[in-house]
């Protein structure tokens, strides 16, 4: 038998290798060849950047793709969330905080140019004599509601051993005035627009977003990590991208079918060197007051997903009650740039959610502008905002090359009334008020779009949502992840705890160095790190197990994680 | 203000005394980059944020908005002898927040302290220089006082 050596062996195997590369590249030329195929200048693939920070990037838009990609709009939120088990670390903006100076931060996080408007004369023309006589109409309805509200509410307070704080004493009553003014509003209008007739409202609906946002100087572990590697020292002050959660819960809302005309064009919109000026938060928002949260990417605009459904917000009454909990020292400038701040993150975490409904998130933009109105009131005092969302992207580069904006454009607050007398009569109620108002019920949602317009990145007509699933497992599994995402319940698997001993003795301070080695943070295990879809499936009980009792292969159900 | 606890009263001492509370407050460089407006202190852990605010606000006229206050850990240190651990006492850290107008930037403290080691190094070098010329001149007749020759 012919035993070859090494030597010749391998040259054996390249030769062959060298004949099979040849055939390949000879075969071609047997066949005829499409002309299309060549063109008179080379096209060449693109150049990747093949640095490290240009992988960074790179894996970063392959996974914005996926999540692109991704046919459902509940399975682009699961997949959003698959990296953590435990959720997000984030930064929790709410509708009960708005701390010291936060407007230049709320610009930064949702990319926001803001128009101050003067608060609004009559216009001149038809439509003022229209509104004018509406107006005498629904004055009397109203100051009827508002003093049936107070009414109301003193007579509430009495029956009550203790009175609630004051916070909750003027959220209480704004619920009921806001529920009655909106009440009589669509009573007086409807007739005349109907548009008002096909509106769905939300009470107290959650209102919930989830977004990231470039720009934000690196803490200091991470300058430290950078700076202890050579090749990375030049990079240790890049900015990072943080995550943000808004939360909210506003008085009341109304939805309709149609979108809202926008205000802004496309020309308008997209403007470099505007969004360059924009205010720029550097530093933690920590910094400023706001805390940090772990928590699930959500994005909940107060209902769940439905095809053909009221999808599209049109106004929203926001409360400021909390606004009483800030120190008198901020000043009225503050204050004024509070509900600024407020009207802001409330409409784009609306916006936000609503596009999330459409297939759109935070990695994915908008194709066409969303437009909404807010009203932030205490009853009394009643301020106005339009909004117009024209683009999403505020993560990594964007923040710096993106040339959308989004716009918001608010007055400050305006009294509808002076005060309730002791009688219980409104004192001099401000009609000028109560037209702001109405204008903004009066303004039709008229923009309509197909379906494949408005769900560019969802699958297509015949799924759209988790619920078009033919295989009602999937649809079963899917429709549970997502709700229990949603429901920031806890993790079935709770966070492993290190105790303050341990900290003392075994991190800080290695003093048991012959124990066993057992716990998490001493076998280098991340806990934060475990990704949703790191735990035990669920098991089949054989009797139930398709494919028979002695199928050990499906003994585990199937998850379907995107 | 005192830094000291007050010794209990005793019969016979002093019937009116003026007590002031164990308060202190430190400015302290902090450890992340702040807006400008916001100034670090490290106070006593008996302090409220309302404490601060007046203890600014009433004694050093400095403008304030807002306190927020947490209680830092002390450090741990493991003996380097015996291997038992120590522990510093938490402090309090209170960021305060002036008006926007207002901006706060902590003192570089050694900005000029390689100019002053440099100049402490070329006093103790020519001294140096001097003694050993001393040393060079004696050299021959030890033990001679320095006074003895021009």
């Amino acid at each position: 038998m012919l035993t070859l050596r090494r030597g010749e062996q391998l040259r054996a195997r390249l030769n062959a290798a060298c004949r099979r590369y040849l055939a390949i590249k000879a075969e071609p030329k047997a066949v005829t060849v499409a002309e299309s195929e060549y063109s008179a200048e080379p096209e060449y693939p693109a150049i990747r950047d093949m640095s490290f920070k240009g992988r960074k990037l790179q894996s970063a838009a392959e996974w914005h793709e996926e999540i692109r990609q991704v046919p459902t709009v509940e399975e682009k939120m699961i997949k959003i969330n698959m990296p953590r088990y435990y959720g997000y670390k984030v930064v929790d903006l709410n509708d009960t905080k708005v701390p010291f100076n936060a407007l230049p931060l709320t610009q930064h996080y949702t990319r926001t140019v803001l128009e101050e408007l003067p608060p609004k004369q009559a216009e001149p023309g038809e439509e003022k004599v229209d509104l004018d006589a509406t107006v005498k109409v629904a004055r009397n309805d109203i100051i009827e509601a508002l003093e049936f509200a107070h009414d109301c509410y003193k007579h509430q307070l009495t029956l009550l051993d203790t009175p609630p704080d004051a916070v909750t004493r003027e959220q209480q009553l704004t619920q009921i005035i806001v529920e009655q003014i909106n009440r009589s509003a669509l009573q007086v209008l409807s007739a005349e627009y109907p548009h008002l007739n096909e509106v769905e409202i939300d009470y107290n609906p959650r209102h919930e977003a989830f977004w990231a946002v470039g720009g934000v100087d690196p803490p200091k572990n991470v300058v430290k990590s950078k700076k202890g590697r050579d090749w990375q020292k030049a990079d240790a002050y890049d900015s990072v991208d943080r995550l943000v959660q808004y939360t909210g819960e506003p008085y009341l809302a109304l939805r309709h079918r149609h979108q809202l005309p926008t205000w802004k064009t496309p020309e308008e919109s997209e403007n470099l060197t505007l969004a360059n000026q924009l205010p720029r938060y550097k530093h933690d928002a920590r910094t400023l007051g706001y805390s940090t949260k772990y928590q699930h990417a959500i994005n909940v605009p107060g209902y769940w997903p439905s095809v053909n459904a009221p999808n599209f917000g049109m106004l929203s009454f926001q409360s400021r009650a909390h606004l009483q909990l800030r120190p008198q020292a901020c000043g009225e400038r503050d204050q004024l740039e509070a509900l600024h701040a407020l009207g802001i993150q409330s409409s784009y975490a609306w916006l936000l959610a609503q596009a999330n409904y459409n297939g759109f998130n935070t990695y994915n933009e908008l194709t066409y502008p969303l437009n909404t109105q807010t009203v932030i009131t205490n009853g009394r005092e009643w301020s106005f905002y339009e909004y117009q969302l024209n683009t999403l992207l505020v993560h990594g580069p964007h923040v710096d090359s993106n040339a959308r904006v989004n716009f918001c454009r608010g007055t400050a607050p305006q009294p509808l009334y002076a005060e309730i007398s002791p009688e219980g009569k409104c004192v001099d109620f401000n009609d000028g008020t109560l037209r702001q108002l109405l204008t903004l019920y009066i303004n039709a949602p008229s923009i309509q779009r197909t379906p494949d317009e408005l769900m560019p990145y969802v699958s297509g007509p015949t799924l759209r949502r988790a619920a078009d699933y033919e295989n009602p497992e999937q649809r079963e599994f899917l429709e549970r992840t997502f709700k229990h995402l949603a429901s920031k319940r806890p993790r079935h698997l709770e966070l492993p705890e290190i105790y303050m001993w341990e900290k003392l003795y075994k991190i800080d301070n290695r003093t048991r160095a012959m124990e066993a080695r057992r716990r998490f943070f001493e076998r280098d295990i991340n806990p934060w790190k475990r990704t949703l879809d790191q735990h035990d499936k669920e098991y089949v009980p054989r009797a139930l197990r398709p494919g028979g009792r002695k199928n050990r292969e499906e003994r585990f159900k199937k998850t379907y994680y995107p | 203000m005192s830094t000291r606890w007050y010794p209990i009263y005793q019969r016979g001492n002093p019937q009116l005394r003026v007590f002031l509370p164990n308060f202190w407050m430190k400015l302290v460089r902090p450890t992340e980059e702040q807006p400008a407006n916001v100034v670090t202190f490290a106070v006593s852990t008996e302090m409220t944020k309302h404490d601060v605010k007046n203890y600014l606000e009433k004694i050093y006229k400095v403008p304030v908005v807002d306190v927020r206050t947490r209680i830092a850990l002390g450090e741990t240190k493991r003996d380097q002898t015996y291997g038992y651990v120590t522990k510093k006492d938490d402090v309090k850290l209170a960021y305060v927040t002036m008006p926007k107008t207002e901006a706060f930037t902590f003192p570089d403290l050694f900005a000029n302290k390689a100019e002053q080691q440099e100049k402490e190094e070329k006093s103790m070098d020519e001294s140096k220089a001097g003694f050993r010329k001393f040393l060079e001149r004696n050299k021959k007749r030890p033990g001679t006082p320095g006074w003895y020759s021009i």
